[in-house]
């Protein structure tokens, strides 16, 4: 037994030896009541009352999960398991606008810094530019295929949220060299790769079209500074 | 107005995903040309693709390597087959129907 435990059921003991014992007999026959009927009567009436153990710190009692603790933002340490865990998701690249449910976080992990600009856990800035209008707004185009359109087209498979944290842990892992990844620098901007342990999309394009559209396990992140350019899954 | 064709010079040699397209700025009074990645947005002043043109400021979008407009303003746009031989680049650009 703990020794933190230990006061609190000597304490107890010395309690019922002051007592006299007709008192002694009578608190010990509620006591194995309570044991008894206590987990019936939460099953009964929903209640939540506490187990012996629980009132004599032996036992944490049991709380429901609650749908805020379920949803809760993603920790940076998580990012990979999530990321990885996006591989196998359902095969629907769903799109979807961007949303400030979760507080002022877009898409759930982005602070906006204002100005349509928004930074991901891992420092990247989202923010206007390219063709689109909107850094998000380029990256989605990876979210689907265009299969008539020349090359290569890295799709990744999985919401707009995974793709989001996909991309910080690529980052994330890169700039920490971790193993297995890859970073390059040309005049302007830094590429970082990164592997992953299962598919995360597939080839898209018309050269992914004459290839089967063959899945990819690598994602590429093109940023100047710590704006993000464009980032997509790689073979 | 989206045209039914694409025309490009190579896969862009910086994120080795986009295509190198040529785009062209009409604020001055004669056109302008440039190579663009519609990826990673890297710029190059010619279709060889041996100068690169970066932008000063912290926009870090795309712009005319002449007059320094955003290359997505409303005056720039995608050079149709017209443009591209009066830029005379025709001879170092691919066409594919989109």
């Amino acid at each position: 037994m703990p020794r933190s435990q230990r006061p609190s059921t000597e304490s107890m003991a010395n309690v019922l030896r002051v007592l006299p014992a007709r008192w002694a007999i009578t608190i010990i026959a509620v006591l194995i009541a309570y044991v008894l009927l206590q987990p019936r009567l939460n099953a009964w009436f929903g209640w939540q009352l506490p187990s012996i153990p629980a009132m004599l710190g032996q036992e944490t009692p049991k709380t429901k999960n609650t749908p805020a603790s379920k949803q809760a933002a993603p920790k940076q340490a998580d990012a990979k398991k999530q990321a990885d865990a996006t591989a196998s998701q359902s095969q629907s690249s769903t799109t979807e606008k961007p949303k400030s449910s979760s507080g002022s976080f877009k898409y759930g992990i982005l602070k906006s810094l204002g100005r349509d600009r928004y930074e991901s856990p891992a420092g990247l800035v989202y923010g206007p530019g390219s063709e689109e209008g909107h850094r998000l707004q380029h990256i989605e185009r990876h979210l689907q295929d265009d299969p008539t359109r020349p090359g290569s087209h890295g799709v990744f498979q999985g919401t707009m949220e995974q793709f989001l944290i996909a991309i910080d842990d690529t980052y994330r892992r890169a700039r920490g060299h971790a193993k297995g990844t890859r970073t390059r620098n040309e005049e302007a901007e830094t590429i970082y790769e990164a592997p992953f342990d299962e598919s995360i999309g597939y080839l898209g394009g018309s050269s992914g079209r004459g290839q089967k559209n063959p899945p990819l396990k690598q994602m590429r992140v093109v940023v100047r500074g710590k704006n993000l350019i464009t980032a997509f899954p790689i073979p | 107005m989206a045209l039914p064709y694409l025309i490009y010079v190579r896969t862009c040699p910086i994120c080795k995903e986009g295509l190198c397209r040529v785009r062209v700025c009409t604020v001055s009074h004669h056109l302008v040309g440039c190579v663009v990645c519609d990826e990673c947005e890297s710029v190059w002043t010619d279709p060889d693709m041996e100068t690169r043109s970066i932008e000063k400021d912290d926009t870090y979008t795309a712009s005319c390597p002449e007059c320094g407009l955003s290359l997505w303003d409303e005056a720039c746009h995608w050079a149709d087959i017209q443009e591209v031989c009066l830029l005379g680049w025709y001879d170092k650009v691919k066409v594919a129907r989109t």
